[in-house]
């Protein structure tokens, strides 16, 4: 009855851009877990956290689709429609190097991976890890700003943006670290390039944080 | 007389349910956006909008009603009583299908031009094209897309001004708080105003435009200072904050949407059949007719009934899918809308209030204050609101010619 002007009103996408930055930031956890074993060569679960990720990934993706498509032609939006959906390729591509990354590591056995780097290994992983966490936080202050409108609310979902630029940016330094004390081992060609590319797929992730950021702010311009 | 009685009682039984489908398929008008806002729940809303419908057909409805609607075909098809009988059945049996029908089909559709449609049907059916008034077939047209711009236009400056003037700003409750009185001022004078001008009860009084204002100024001036101070004292920061303060005002509004739209449409179900009633009655009947205070308390009822039985599906979906638009944008839709008719009506057009809902919320969405509306639903929706006319004009035509048969 009468559904046609109460079909003016469709979902939010921005619970579905939540719902998606929850899940990415979800994976961190599994994410830490899989980093540890593959430092203490722990195969067998490494592999089972593998699994857990990728079936994230694949959740996170089926988000993303379903926001995606269900954002007709003729819609007004607080935020133009192109903006977000790039927000949400970058969010999903955070998930995706994520996954990346673990799938890098499984090509070779842990324990060639160079002990002395392990140290450095965990950092760089826990700083990543600090930038994909403030992502649920930024979009749910940024989608407060578009209720209420006050300068005070902008400012705070501001201030999240520019700490998610500082983590990305320690996150840098920590990717540039590894990849000295790599070149500083006497190694192998062979193990020396498996570090070096995992330290810039790890990297990359906390990058994809900082775009959506980016993104965010591009919304939050007036 | 027993034939007679059998007439009446088929009046009846058609005028109920002419006023329980304006009750279903109307409320929404009146209650979306204040259930949507969650200002009030769907239980009080439908209670409220039941009660205030029948307030306002029984005492602000009209007691003297026009047999042609709108005067918009001829009168002189009106003389002979047989036709006038047939034509009453017709378009009142015509329009009631042509809404059930959008009712079953949720197209939103406008009670008072389905009336115009089949009263235009029956005025072609019984003395051709020649009776159909088309200069005030054209203002039907006009409305169409003078009243959803209209009320666009507005939703959006108004929202545009809440934003500037309050929620943007950094001590935003305290703005709220000095703005707020001028707005509610505002809203009730066009409130006191759309009363004297648009209500029937209004219209007996027959005022002048500038006394008119005058009364509406003051009293919006005395309510809302009030108003204010009541705000002040009981709305608090923490608790409520400045939408807090929009709920209040917002229920406000949607009270008035709800009780001027039983006072306006309760006309629609009645009319004609006040037509029948005085027919059978009187044997007689001329360009105007009283309404006793029965039948209209008879059509509240209707519209009461229709809201609560069918209205909460319509609210229950509203109460999940609305859910974005809080108390700012729910006032400035509500406020666009009540404008909208008061103003439409005084240079006479025939507005409905669903048009300018429709209107209103895309008035907000323009001014990016919903998180996401559907703009391709107006093109469906236009088409209804186009097709209402011909297709109740039509069916009020086959009617009218199948009674014609038979009696």
């Amino acid at each position: 009855m009468r559904m046609p002007f109460l079909s003016l009103f469709m979902t939010s996408p921005f619970d579905g851009m939540q719902e998606h930055a929850e899940k990415v930031k979800e994976c961190t956890c599994s994410f830490k877990q899989a980093i540890k074993c593959y430092a203490t060569n722990d195969n067998a679960n490494l592999e089972l956290l593998k699994k857990e990720i990728i079936d994230m990934e694949g959740q996170a993706d089926k988000i993303k689709r379903r926001v995606r498509e269900h954002i007709p032609k003729g819609a007004i939006m607080p935020v133009d429609k192109f903006q977000l959906f790039r927000y949400l390729k970058e969010q999903d591509n955070v998930i995706d190097a994520v996954e990346h990354s673990l799938k890098w590591m499984s090509y070779r056995d842990g324990k060639d991976f160079p002990p002395e780097l392990q140290d450095n290994l965990i950092q760089l992983v826990d700083s990543v890890i600090e930038v994909i966490e403030e992502l649920p936080g930024m979009i749910f202050e940024t989608r407060k700003y578009f209720k209420t409108f006050s300068n005070d609310q902008r400012r705070v979902a501001k201030n999240i943006i520019r700490g998610i630029r500082a983590k990305e940016h320690m996150a840098d330094i920590e990717e540039d670290q590894l990849k000295q004390n790599a070149f500083a081992l006497q190694i192998d060609p062979t193990t020396l390039f498996h570090c070096i590319k995992l330290a810039e797929i790890i990297g990359s992730i906390a990058d994809h944080a900082e775009n959506a950021a980016d993104m965010t702010r591009a919304m939050l311009a007036r | 007389m027993a034939q007679e009685y059998y007439v009446l009682i088929f009046g009846y039984i058609l005028g109920f349910y002419m006023a329980w489908n304006i009750g279903a398929n109307d409320v929404a008008n009146s209650m979306a956006s204040a259930v949507g806002a969650k200002a009030i729940t769907l239980r009080q809303a439908i209670f409220i909008a039941g009660i205030l419908n029948i307030v306002g057909a029984v005492f602000i409805g009209s007691h003297v009603t026009n047999t042609i609607r709108k005067g918009i075909i001829a009168g002189e098809v009106m003389n002979d009583p047989h036709v006038a009988l047939v034509g009453a059945f017709s378009a009142l049996l015509a329009a009631a299908l042509w809404v059930s029908f959008a009712t079953w089909k949720s197209l939103p559709v406008s009670t008072t031009h389905s009336i115009v449609g089949a009263m235009i049907g029956f005025g072609i059916a019984a003395g051709g094209f020649s009776v159909i008034q088309w200069g005030k077939l054209g203002a039907v047209v006009a409305s169409w897309v003078i009243s959803p711009v209209f009320a666009l236009a507005i939703s959006y400056v108004m929202f545009r001004f809440i934003v500037k003037t309050i929620l943007s700003k950094k001590n935003a409750f305290e703005s709220a708080i000095r703005v707020s009185p001028w707005l509610i001022s505002l809203a009730l004078f066009i409130i006191v105003m759309s009363f004297l001008f648009k209500t029937p009860f209004g219209k007996t009084l027959s005022l002048g435009l500038g006394t008119a204002c005058l009364i509406s100024l003051s009293i919006a001036a005395t309510i809302s200072a009030l108003c204010g101070k009541l705000i002040k004292r009981f709305v608090k920061k923490r608790r409520h904050g400045v939408e807090g303060i929009f709920r209040r005002i917002q229920i406000g509004t949607s009270c008035y949407v709800a009780l001027a739209q039983g006072a306006n449409d309760v006309a629609n179900a009645i009319g004609p059949l006040a037509v029948i009633y005085f027919l059978v009655k009187t044997g007689g009947v001329g360009t105007q007719v009283p309404v006793p205070i029965f039948l209209l308390l008879f059509g509240g009822v209707g519209i009461a009934c229709g809201v609560a039985m069918a209205g909460s599906r319509v609210m229950d979906t509203i109460g999940t899918k609305i859910t974005t638009l809080n108390n700012t944008r729910g006032f400035s839709v509500d406020f666009a809308a009540a404008t909208t008719v008061l103003i439409a009506s005084k240079f006479g057009l025939p507005v409905s209030t669903t048009h300018a809902a429709v209107g209103g919320v895309l008035g907000v969405g323009l001014a990016r204050g919903i998180d996401a509306v559907n703009f391709n639903v107006i093109f469906k929706i236009i088409l209804y609101w186009i097709l209402t006319v011909p297709a109740a004009a039509i069916t009020s035509i086959i009617i009218f010619n199948i009674l014609n048969f038979i009696f």
